[in-house]
Formats: C-alpha cells, sequence, structure tokens
C-alpha cells in the first residue's frame, strides 16, 4: 500500500465512487429543494447554500464537484458569487452553473463575462437540468481521469528513473534525491569538486586460484554471487559503487550526499561485506575446495569526484591519494579483514580506541617515503 | 379563464415537495398584500419574479403568469394591476386542484 502509484489510482477509484457533490445556491427555498430532489432521484449529494456569501464558504471548505448558482439573489449576486470561486486557485476550476431568467440575454453576457460555465433558464425544465449537469459531470471525470493517467505516468516514469539511477548508488539515497528534492544541482558533478571522502575498497582473496580451478562458465554467475552481497551491503549504508572491476569493488562515502557519519558507514560496509559473504564462502570451499575471502581497505581525505570520460561514455568517479591508499591496504588485508588507513581512522578512533577485534600496525605502502600507521579489524564470521 | 385553469399536471416525483410549496404561497400572497398597503413596489417585483421563475418548474404556470403581472405592474407603478393581480392570485391559491403524473 505504500506504493504511490497504487494509492493514488485507489484514491480516483474512491472519488468516482462517491456520489456527484452538486451545490445548489438560491435564496428560493422552492426552488432550491426543487433543484436538489430532481438531482437526488439521480443518485446526485445535492447540498444547499441560501446566499452568495455562505455558497463561497461552503465552497471552499468542502469542495463540491458542481455549483448551481440562481443569479438574482440578494447581497452577492450569482454574478459576483461566480466571479469569486473563478478568481480563487482553490474554486477556479470548479464548474458553475448560472441559473438566469429565459428572456434575459444580458445575464448570460454577464455571465460569461463572470467565468460561468453553463446556463440554465428559469423556468427549470427538468431534461434541460439533467442533460446539463450530466454533461458537466462527465467532463469533470473525464479531467479526473485524465489528471489520474498522468499522474500514474509520471510515477511511472519517476520509477524507472529510480531503477536505473538505483544500479550505481544505494536505492535510498536515490529515493531520496528524486522524491524529497535534495538539493540535486550538484550531484554528478563535473570532475574539478574536490570533496572529503571515506573511500572503502574490496576484493576477493583467492579469486586467481579460483579463477584457474573453476570453468569459466561458472565464475560469471559466481562473481556475481559474491558482488550481490557486496553491493547490499554497500547500499545498505547509503554507499555509492564507484566501480566494479575484476574482483574488486569501490564504494565512497560522503558522496555525492553529505554523511557526518561518513567513516562509520564505511566501517559497518565492510563489516557487513564480511559476514555476508560468510556463507557463501563456505558453500565454494564445499563445492570447489578452494578457500576464499574478503579483504577490506578504508581510508579517508580529500579527493576529486565527478565525471571521467569522453562526451560519449562517462564514469562517475573519485581520484585521489585516499583511493590509492585504500587499494593499497586491500591488497594487504588478510581474508577477512579491514585494514583502515590513517585518514579514515581520525574518524574512527573514538569507536575503535578500546576494540579486542582490532590492533595497529605499522605498514609500508608502495609510493609512500615513510611507513603508515594502519588499523587492522578482524571480523569474525558471525 | 377556463376550468382547466385551476387543474395542475405535476410531476409525481416533486409531490414531496408541494405541502411546503403551497404554504410559501400563501406567505407570499400575504407578503404581496403588506408590500401593496406599505406601496414597496419593489418588494412586489421581486417577489413577482421569483413567482415567475418557480411557478413553470413545479407545473403551475398560472403562477408563473401572476408572478409575470406583479413584476410588470410593479415597474409601471401599477397599484391598481397590482390589486388586480392580488386578487388573481388569491383566487387561484383556493381553487387549484393538483394531479400527479
Amino acid at each position: 500500500m505504500n506504493d504511490p502509484a497504487r494509492t493514488a489510482a485507489g484514491d480516483v477509484r474512491l472519488a468516482s465512487q462517491s456520489p456527484y457533490r452538486v451545490l445548489i445556491v438560491d435564496d428560493d427555498p422552492d426552488m432550491s429543494a426543487y433543484l436538489a430532489l430532481l438531482l437526488k432521484k439521480e443518485g446526485m449529494a445535492p447540498e444547499v447554500a441560501h446566499d452568495g456569501e455562505s455558497a463561497i464558504t461552503r465552497a471552499l471548505t468542502s469542495l463540491p464537484d458542481l455549483i448551481l448558482l440562481d443569479v438574482m439573489m440578494p447581497g452577492m449576486s450569482g454574478f459576483d458569487v461566480c466571479r469569486a470561486l473563478k478568481s480563487d486557485p482553490e474554486t477556479a476550476l470548479l464548474p458553475v452553473v448560472l441559473i438566469t431568467a429565459l428572456e434575459d440575454r444580458e445575464s448570460r453576457v454577464r455571465g460569461i463575462e463572470a467565468g460561468a460555465d453553463d446556463f440554465l433558464s428559469k423556468p427549470v425544465n427538468r431534461e434541460e437540468l439533467l442533460a446539463r449537469v450530466k454533461t458537466l459531470r462527465r467532463l469533470h471525470e473525464t479531467r479526473k481521469e485524465l489528471a489520474n493517467r498522468r499522474l500514474a505516468a509520471e510515477i511511472a516514469r519517476e520509477d524507472a528513473l529510480l531503477a536505473a539511477i538505483s544500479r550505481y548508488i544505494s536505492p535510498r539515497l536515490a529515493n531520496r534525491m528524486l522524491r524529497q528534492n535534495v538539493d540535486n544541482s550538484g550531484v554528478f558533478p563535473t570532475l574539478r569538486d574536490r570533496a572529503k571522502v571515506v573511500v572503502l575498497f574490496a576484493d576477493l582473496r583467492g579469486f586467481t586460484r579460483l579463477s584457474e580451478t573453476v570453468p569459466v562458465s561458472k565464475i560469471v554467475p559466481m562473481l556475481n554471487e559474491f558482488f550481490t552481497e557486496l553491493t547490499a551491503a554497500a547500499h545498505e549504508n547509503e554507499g555509492t559503487v564507484f566501480s566494479m572491476a575484476g574482483d574488486s569493488l569501490l564504494v565512497g562515502f560522503n558522496v555525492p550526499i553529505t554523511q557526518p557519519d561518513a567513516a562509520e558507514r564505511a566501517l559497518d560496509t565492510g563489516r557487513s561485506m564480511i559476514r555476508r559473504f560468510a556463507p557463501v564462502a563456505l558453500r565454494w570451499r564445499a563445492e570447489h575446495g578452494l578457500s576464499v575471502g574478503i579483504g577490506i581497505g578504508i581510508e579517508a581525505g580529500e579527493v576529486v569526484v565527478g565525471n571521467v570520460g569522453s562526451p560519449t561514455f562517462m564514469s562517475y568517479t573519485i581520484i585521489g591519494d585516499a583511493v590509492n591508499v585504500a587499494a593499497r591496504l586491500m591488497q594487504m588485508a588478510a581474508p577477512g579483514e579491514i585494514l583502515i588507513g590513517p585518514g579514515a581512522f581520525l574518524s574512527l578512533k573514538g569507536l575503535l580506541g578500546g576494540a579486542a577485534e582490532s590492533d595497529r600496525r605499522e605498514v609500508s605502502l608502495r609510493g609512500k617515503a615513510e611507513p603508515v600507521e594502519v588499523f587492522a579489524i578482524r571480523v569474525p564470521p558471525q | 379563464m377556463s376550468a382547466d385553469k385551476y387543474t395542475a399536471i405535476v410531476d409525481k416525483d416533486i409531490a414531496d415537495l408541494i405541502p411546503m410549496f403551497f404554504k410559501n404561497r400563501k406567505t407570499e400572497l400575504e407578503a404581496l398584500r403588506a408590500a401593496l398597503a406599505s406601496g414597496d413596489l419593489e418588494q412586489v417585483r421581486r417577489v413577482g419574479h421569483r413567482m415567475k421563475g418557480v411557478g413553470n418548474s413545479y407545473g403551475f404556470a398560472p403562477i408563473s403568469d401572476i408572478g409575470k403581472m406583479f413584476e410588470d405592474c410593479a415597474k409601471a407603478n401599477d397599484a391598481a394591476g397590482i390589486g388586480a393581480s392580488l386578487a388573481e392570485y388569491a383566487d387561484y391559491l383556493e381553487k387549484v386542484k393538483v394531479v400527479y403524473e
């Protein structure tokens, strides 16, 4: 029932089943009673107001489907009421039928000027009354249905767009961007914008041996299974998957939408990846006799975010030292281990200070003159 | 005027409204008398105009006709004409018979 398309369609169905509400405005009680009775016999829901002021109040409080409006009334005339209704955006689309004397051409002209949708002559002929009301009712319902179809088409388009975007960023994030109108202006910026990002790299330890042993036809479904668990973990924490190459996955946090707890999200994602993949690894081991596991590197730092490529093929990506460090840490991580670089550790210090499952160590990274201190976390499969 | 003038053919669907309709006509007759007595011809014109609209709608053509007479006489400041119309209206309300179809 949370699906907006279904709810919208449901509302419209209910609306068309509810009786057609006609507000009759006439100071003469006999005339209003007569019109009300005829409409009631046709299954409509008539309501009566005896002067212009109360008619406007009533229309604004609970919008009827149609107004039958007498022209000659003490106080506000039918023209005044019609003009007031047509100039208020709330009631401008409400069809108004003015009731004028048969011979009164001038009233019709004034009625057209006041915005009336149709006219009815006094004395009122039953057949004419019903014909006019039914015509306006059909028109009204057609309009409603068109609006409903437009709404449904709009929702379908939005759903399709959401499905497409959700392949690249977490579905929840995509939903927020599309439906809640978060500041979209710079969501996919050009490759000149710098941002502080938390980077997570994950890959499959033992993949090389696996690809040598298992037939190629089986490798693709196995990799799909692996990436399914990893992207699910990333999306759980609203991470953005930037690339998937071979057996590795690059996920960014605090990008494209600000996440003050980006480092925690990255750590939770890493843990979730290892736990989610554990049963798959067990099964593969049973089936193929090969031991595999996930190694993860996390680092934070300023990177360049944006689209890179040619005019016809673009890749939304992040480039910078933190990305390189996270990639190196991933390569050094043992199966089931998360290595956290010094940049990310700054944000996680409070969280990891006394963790028993972790230890600090110094490592030398390719391209770095000095060894860097990293923080290692062993994640038990369950 | 023929005897048929006093027979009104009324849509049976609106039968429930007829007692109130006649009650309102009698009140209207008194209002017209009072308006004529006080020289309020504008009130006579307004009531006449209303009778014109409601009479035929309900199936009482003579009420619309008499209403038009009130309206025209009031516009012409014809108090005698209004008096004659009052007598005709009272006579009609007294004698009219309703046949539902």
